[in-house]
């Protein structure tokens, strides 16, 4: 008896957990799909409709040219910041050299400085150079907030790859670059494939940065949403739908590495 | 002696941008924080101020309330996450088909836009046709025509409410993690000897987590101390200034304000409060990893 109400009890409690976890989202889905009177009611009898979605493609929301942006600056972040990170991270994992403690330290403490603060010399250099309102500002801010999670992450990985095979490979003769190559990196991919993943979401979700260098040309979908607050008041259904375009890919992402997703957060983060 | 040239040349390319996109910008920083310059008065900076920026700071009130929204803040959103995610772990630790789903579900918060669960939580606290304020309306009348994100306190409580719905499931993973890595045996041992579940948990789970725990109450610190994301979307730093994280106030200063200089020192002070902590974290790593490679 007393193992069924316990039983019960944790089921319930489960429930109610992906009550919370799943209830803001769906809403969020459901209003994408409301017409403008409907948005401002909760009622769940309504007609639904796709025009919200064609309505922010279309002029003056041109939410098409934020998700190019977004595109671009989060893809170009991690082809730049992954590469430099996962030899990076080979090295902090593998040799022990002088000075290696301090270099990831600083590294890593890097990780902790408040964007605000890099965000204020970027912007004045930016303005100087006339470079305000593009994504290669964007991308090259981003850097900064990436790369040391990343060679974090991927040591953490690496550090997992049991080093006898390149060992041995080593006695038979072969670089320590061809090593890396024929089967660190293949070992490793996974790993890197899970961090690149990461990364794109930090990137793509990133809003300090986008909201203080971009004004028009280069503003990236979290940014966008602010635009839905008009004159008018909040456009409530538009934002929703744009909400959704942000949402979906990085949620079809995040179930790819949900397997390693445990893993390489607990692997960098704990050890 | 090739090793000993590559081990630093595979470091080169990624410690050039950590150079160039952190390092540099800090330093830069640090200077102008002991400059004066007004960027709607001066197009380069003025002249050296010595510490007249971080002593301004200090008395200023708009600074002191940041502060202690942040210090509330933070405080506040540690505990909460914190407690939510080992007793979030502890559950989800046995196997069921309930498990795996909430398990899955949990990653959706964490790959959220932070600015967009800002947004939703706006619309859903909306007092005339949001979802949860209609909602506890009806269920509590007494909560009826509560004007959610117009009061103070309500506004921090949303506030710290959409980053525990945030961080709550990152922070459960980690504390899986640590539970995964807890010999079972003692657990087992107790349990036959006929001790309750409450107790088993108390007295034996929870003190082998005491590492596990702090490293993710440091991580939280630190996460809370730089929220900005959602103060913009939900609640602006209002009503009035109840909800004007630090971060958020050197944004104000810097890019409503354009005083560079004064941003720049607050943005310091953030800095070392940051670093202070960070350092303290980075040191027990390192210390771990010692343990654990001796």
């Amino acid at each position: 008896m007393k193992k069924y109400i316990f039983w019960t009890i944790e089921r319930a409690l489960l429930l109610f957990v992906s009550l919370i976890v799943l209830f803001p989202i769906f809403w969020m889905f459901l209003t994408s799909l409301k017409q403008p009177r409907d948005a401002y009611s909760i009622s769940l009898n309504f007609q639904p409709t796709l025009e919200n979605f064609a309505k922010v493609f279309a002029d003056p929301w041109n939410l098409g040219s934020m998700v190019m942006n977004s595109v671009i600056v989060a893809g170009v972040t991690v082809l730049i910041s992954v590469p430099c990170a996962s030899l990076a991270a080979y090295s902090f994992s593998r040799f022990r050299v002088k000075g290696r403690k301090t270099l990831f330290f600083l590294v890593l403490s890097t990780q902790f400085i408040p964007a605000v603060v890099i965000v204020l010399p970027f912007f004045l250099m930016f303005r100087s150079l006339g470079l305000l309102d593009t994504r290669i500002a964007l991308i090259i801010v981003n850097l900064a907030i990436v790369t040391p999670f990343v060679i974090w992450m991927i040591k953490g990985f690496i550090d997992a790859i049991p080093v006898d095979s390149e060992e041995a490979a080593m006695i038979d003769g072969a670089s320590r670059l061809r090593v890396i190559r024929d089967i660190v990196l293949p070992m490793a991919a996974p790993g890197i494939l899970t961090s690149s993943i990461f990364c794109f979401i930090l990137t793509w979700n990133e809003f300090l940065f986008s909201l203080i260098l971009t004004r028009r040309d280069a503003v990236t979908l979290p940014v966008g949403l602010v635009s839905f607050r008009t004159e008018r008041g909040d456009l409530w259904e538009l934002m929703s739908a744009a909400g959704v375009m942000i949402t979906v890919p990085i949620f079809i992402m995040a179930m790819i590495i949900q397997k390693h997703f445990t893993r390489g957060m607990t692997a960098g983060a704990i050890k | 002696m090739q090793d000993r040239f590559l081990s630093y040349a595979l470091l080169i390319p990624a410690f050039v941008i950590v150079l160039a996109t952190t390092i540099y910008p800090l330093a830069y920083s640090f200077i102008t924080s002991f400059r004066e310059w007004d960027l709607t008065r001066q197009r380069r900076p003025g002249d050296f101020l010595g510490f007249d920026n971080y002593v301004h700071a200090i008395a200023e009130a708009g600074f002191q309330n940041s502060l202690w929204v942040t210090i509330i803040f933070v405080i506040t959103s540690v505990v909460l996450t914190l407690v939510l995610a080992m007793s979030l772990a502890l559950l989800l630790r046995r196997k069921g088909p309930l498990h795996t789903f909430t398990r899955i579900i949990l990653i959706l918060p964490f790959a959220m836009s932070p600015a967009l669960i800002g947004v939703s939580y706006r619309f859903m606290f909306n007092p005339e046709f949001g979802v949860l304020a209609v909602g506890l309306g009806a269920i509590f009348p007494s909560l009826k025509g509560t004007p959610w994100l117009a009061d103070p306190d309500l506004a921090m409580a949303i506030l710290v409410a959409t980053d525990v719905w945030h961080w709550t499931p990152y922070m459960t993973f980690m504390c899986l993690g640590g539970l995964a890595s807890i010999p079972r045996e003692t657990e087992e041992a107790a349990r036959i000897d006929g001790a309750s579940g409450f107790r088993i948990i108390w007295e034996i789970v929870l003190p082998q987590m005491k590492g596990v725990l702090l490293v993710t109450a440091i991580l939280k610190t630190i996460f809370a101390l730089k929220m900005f994301d959602q103060v913009v979307t939900l609640t602006g730093g209002g009503p009035g200034t109840s909800t004007e994280t630090l971060a958020y106030f050197v944004f104000n200063v810097g890019f409503k304000w354009y005083d560079m200089g004064y941003a720049s020192a607050l943005a310091w002070i953030l800095t070392l409060i940051m670093m202070l902590i960070s350092a303290w974290y980075v040191r027990m790593l390192l210390s771990d990893n010692i343990k654990e490679t001796a």
